[in-house]
């Protein structure tokens, strides 16, 4: 599913096949599997659908993205602990002979937030601070997975017979949060919520 | 050496550089741990660095690990003491880092958990329960008024709707209260917010709840920490659905009791943030205090390493220069590793070597001499004609030259340490010397002195003979040395010079009166022949004819003396002795007739080479000899006269046999028969076997006489048949071996 969390569990069973003599080895192994103790759901983040349109000589994106927590992070949530989960957009340069390097990165940043009092799930716009409210997790993650509207590149800043193409994805930051959980979080599955790159050509 | 040094250095590269980073690791942890917005930044490269830190001082230590291991097995000098060092420094260091890591465990554990208190967390929840009781109040009551402004407003409809709803709005005290049509299509609006504000749809939530004809409320928390309460309510006809609206209306929370709510909703999230951080606070309080102390203990460790074996490096040098100096090598020298106790014993230990190696110069240039010495001695011992038998306590040869075999017919030289005893086995010469000087030795005398003859194959050998013990212990005699000349020669030498002397003296005294006798007598009978009567004529002429044979009888007496001292040149030629036994033997049987003489001869042997004279001699002498011993016996005479070809000892040798059936030996003179004067004829001048016996010794052979059992007698002569022979025959000879190595 996602790719950093592929990536971990190869960190974890390369670690795992080293020397089982080595006390400090037991203690690498040790780690990810002593952080690893709540068995709940996985959780997973996907990029259903996007297209950009050009409006008034901006492209705009549009995409449907289903964001599901992950037992950990749910758990999180619900003891006030805030969750961020970011947009990340890419205008990469198509080119033939050498790398594509990105022209343009743009990242959204929203903040997940349950509030005891009211009962209600609070999504933060962190690049706008726009905020809403709602009275279920549901809710908001359909509304944070609803995107509509969202200008990304002028087109005038880019080179009119290039190739460009697109990419989006959705993760859960965690790099916000303080040392400790920071620690945790850093061999733990549940924590590496991230989508695979969903990617399309620039239609100009 | 150059390779030794690289891998120390890059030993020490790799230590330091494993502590270095260990270090460095500890101090951005203790940085860290202060600033939270650090660790955030380094947090993997302070991850990276500490596994790197830990996974080198590991790799260190597996590796000084199997050394001291494979060191320990191969029993290399130093690894017991360097295993034990390593494991007291490693006890040491292990047990208060154990001690402190417990305790401050037990700190971190128990310092969290004093964070949270069950009065807390339910004065808190005891807060938020009342905070939503007084806000759920206000709700109902906005709740209400909506539902009143819903039913004020159903009559109403068109530009006047606008107008009620303001006015209602104004008297409920509400932000903002809309009304929305089919598809939240807004049909009026009041509010008191900005005026370039659109009112906000009505979520798909609040549409969901109104469709299900239940009034909907809620609590929205704004930013800057305020509230507002959302109502919502069914517009319209509730019998027709498809012409059903909603009433939405927004109200504020007073500022006061907005501000209060906030901070028991903050406080309580906060709070249950901080539970819910509990455990990863442990958990990483535990990590990193785990990572130093394995940081530490590694570290420690590996220190004990390097201490013990800087410790150690000495005592190694030390234990390989006394192996060195043990297998001989003296010329160790150890590099003096500081000025402590084992910098002292190091230089000790290389002056001991200094003064072991001069002493060890020294002992080989004493040794160098006693060898030279001992080579001068066995050169000269060698070279002796002198026997010399060093012998053990126990009998055991210690050396023994090669006269000392060749007198003895034994090759002692190469029995040594062999004993004496077992060597004399199968050697009779040996065998005869053996029992001598056993009996000297068990009679407790040790150093003796005495003539011994010895009776071998080809004669007998006089040897004189000294002991002598060799300095030992205090009481115990190293061992024996015997000094053996064979002095048979010189004893023959002397014996024949002495007779040759007599001889020689009595032909010249005795000779020179016998012709004056002689012609003396004759005159005497030819003077008074004629004067005197007859009957005196007879007793004058009996008498003078007596004196003249006597005197004849003398003349010859004192030729073979004559003959016996005078020793003319032996001239050696190859002859027929076939030949001339024939003539001799032939001579003899012409003259006596009553004696039967027999000659046996051996076709094999037709020439010797020999002194024809000297042989021709021989032959008469001893045919003579056997015919005076034939004289006065009453039975028929007979001598017989063997020559045959054999071989004593691989030479080749002509055998002459003259046996007869005679008178025979006086049964104690047989050993005598050969010295001058011995004789048991009344005829005899003692000379005749005296003479055959050196002239065969001239030829190198040897002759031996014994009588027969059923009388007579026999004697035997043997003598080389060519040149070749009689070197061999010489070299058996007693005392002749001497001269024949002489010659060489």
């Amino acid at each position: 599913m996602a790719s950093t969390s592929h990536v971990s569990r190869g960190l974890t069973n390369k670690k795992m096949t080293g020397r089982p003599k080595s006390s400090l080895l037991i203690l690498l192994i040790l780690m990810p599997v002593w952080a690893q103790d709540s068995p709940e759901r996985a959780g997973y983040f996907e990029v259903r659908s996007a297209a950009t349109t050009l409006v008034d000589g901006v492209h705009v994106l549009e995409g449907r993205l289903q964001l599901v927590l992950s037992g950990e992070a749910l758990n999180a949530l619900n003891s006030g602990v805030a969750l961020r989960i970011e947009l990340n957009l890419e205008v990469i340069r198509t080119r033939r002979f050498w790398t594509d390097p990105a022209e343009a990165e743009l990242v959204v940043s929203y903040e997940l937030e349950y509030r005891p009092l009211s009962q209600r799930y609070i999504v933060r716009n962190l690049n706008s601070g726009d905020q809403d409210s709602f009275a279920t997790l549901y809710s908001a993650l359909n509304t944070l997975g609803r995107v509509q509207g969202l200008p990304v590149v002028d087109d005038a800043i880019l080179e009119p017979d290039k190739i460009y193409r697109i990419r989006l994805r959705a993760r859960l930051s965690t790099e916000q949060y303080p040392a400790p959980l920071r620690i945790l979080f850093f061999w733990r599955d549940q924590w590496q919520l991230q989508s695979e790159w969903f990617e399309w050509l620039l239609e100009r | 050496m150059v390779t030794r040094t690289l891998k120390r250095l890059a030993y020490t590269v790799f230590g330091a550089t494993g502590v270095g980073l260990a270090l460095t690791a500890l101090f951005l942890l203790s940085r860290t741990a202060q600033n939270s917005e650090d660790f955030d930044r380094l947090h993997i490269l302070i991850l990276l660095i500490n596994v790197a830190g830990v996974l080198v001082l590991f790799a260190l230590l597996i590796g000084n690990l199997a050394r001291l291991w494979r060191d320990y097995r191969n029993h290399v000098p130093g690894a017991k003491l360097k295993a034990r060092m390593v494991g007291m420094s490693v006890s040491l260091a292990v047990v208060p880092l154990l001690v402190v890591f417990y305790f401050s465990m037990q700190f971190i554990n128990r310092g969290i958990d004093t964070w949270f208190n069950v009065e807390v967390e339910k004065g808190l929840d005891d807060a938020l329960a009342l905070s939503r009781a007084a806000l759920e109040m206000q709700m109902r009551d906005h709740l209400r008024t909506t539902v009143k402004i819903a039913d004020r407003l159903r009559e109403v409809s068109g530009r006047q709707l606008f107008f009620e709803l303001s006015m209602l709005r104004r008297e409920s005290g509400a932000n903002e209260i809309t009304v929305f049509g089919r598809n939240r299509r807004i049909l009026a609006t009041s509010s008191d917010l900005a005026a370039n504000t659109m009112p906000q749809a009505p979520r798909d939530e609040v549409i969901l709840q109104i469709s299900q004809n239940r009034p909907f409320v809620s609590l929205d928390p704004l930013e800057r920490g305020s509230y507002q309460i959302r109502t919502a309510v069914a517009f319209g006809d509730s019998s027709r659905p498809e012409s059903v609206g909603v009433i939405q209306a927004q109200f504020p929370v007073t500022e006061r009791i907005g501000r209060m709510a906030n901070n028991v909703d903050s406080s309580y999230s906060e709070y249950k943030r901080l539970l819910y951080l509990r455990e990863p606070l442990k958990r990483t309080f535990t990590l990193t205090l785990t990572v130093v102390l394995m940081l530490s203990l590694l570290t420690s460790i590996y220190g004990a390493f390097v201490l013990s074996r800087r410790l150690v490096a000495p005592i190694q040098n030390l234990v390989a220069g006394t192996q060195a100096v043990a297998k001989g090598d003296f010329d160790t020298r150890l590099p003096t590793p500081s000025r402590d106790e084992i910098g002292f014993l190091v230089s000790s230990f290389n002056d001991m070597t200094e003064k072991l190696s001069e002493a060890q110069r020294q002992a080989s240039l004493s040794q160098a001499l006693v060898e030279a010495e001992r080579t001068n001695l066995e050169v000269i011992l060698a070279r002796l004609s002198t026997g010399v038998v060093a012998l053990e306590s126990d009998m055991k040869i210690r050396t023994a030259n090669q006269a000392s075999g060749a007198i003895l017919n034994v090759d002692l030289e190469n029995r040594v340490g062999e004993n004496l005893i077992d060597a004399a086995k199968g050697h009779p010469l040996l065998q005869q010397f053996v029992d001598v000087a056993q009996v000297h030795l068990h009679s407790g005398e040790t150093e003796w002195r005495e003539q011994i003859v010895l009776r071998g194959e080809v004669g007998r050998r006089v040897l004189t003979c000294a002991c002598t013990t060799l300095p030992g212990d205090k009481d115990h005699a190293a061992g024996f040395v015997v000094v053996f000349d064979d002095i048979t020669a010189l004893l023959q030498a002397q014996r024949d010079a002495a007779w040759g002397e007599v001889a020689r003296r009595l032909a010249h005294e005795i000779k020179n009166p016998l012709t004056p006798i002689q012609l003396s007598a004759e005159r005497l009978r030819r003077k008074y022949i004629n004067t005197m009567p007859e009957e005196e004529v007879q007793v004058l002429d009996r008498a003078t004819h007596t004196i003249v044979q006597q005197v004849e009888a003398m003349k010859e007496m004192v030729n073979a003396f004559s003959d016996y001292a005078r020793a003319p040149d032996i001239d050696i030629n190859l002859f027929s002795l076939d030949k001339l036994a024939h003539e001799v033997v032939d001579l003899y049987r012409a003259q006596e007739s009553g004696i039967e003489i027999i000659l046996n001869t051996d076709p094999t042997l037709t020439h010797i080479e020999a002194d024809i004279g000297r042989l021709r001699q021989i032959l008469h002498n001893l045919i003579r000899n056997s015919i005076e011993a034939l004289e006065n016996i009453d039975r028929k005479g007979r001598i017989e006269v063997r020559i045959s070809k054999i071989e004593v000892q691989e030479i080749e040798v002509a055998e002459i046999v003259v046996e007869d059936n005679g008178t025979g030996f006086k049964t104690g003179s047989v050993s005598q028969v050969f010295d001058p004067y011995v004789t048991t004829k009344p005829k005899g001048t003692g000379l005749g076997l005296a003479i055959v016996k050196k002239l065969v010794e001239e030829h190198g052979g040897t002759i031996e006489a014994e009588n027969l059992d059923e009388g007579g007698a026999v004697i035997r002569i043997q003598l080389p048949v060519n040149e070749p022979a009689r070197e061999a025959m010489m070299a058996m000879l007693p005392g002749r071996g001497d001269k024949r190595r002489e010659r060489a």
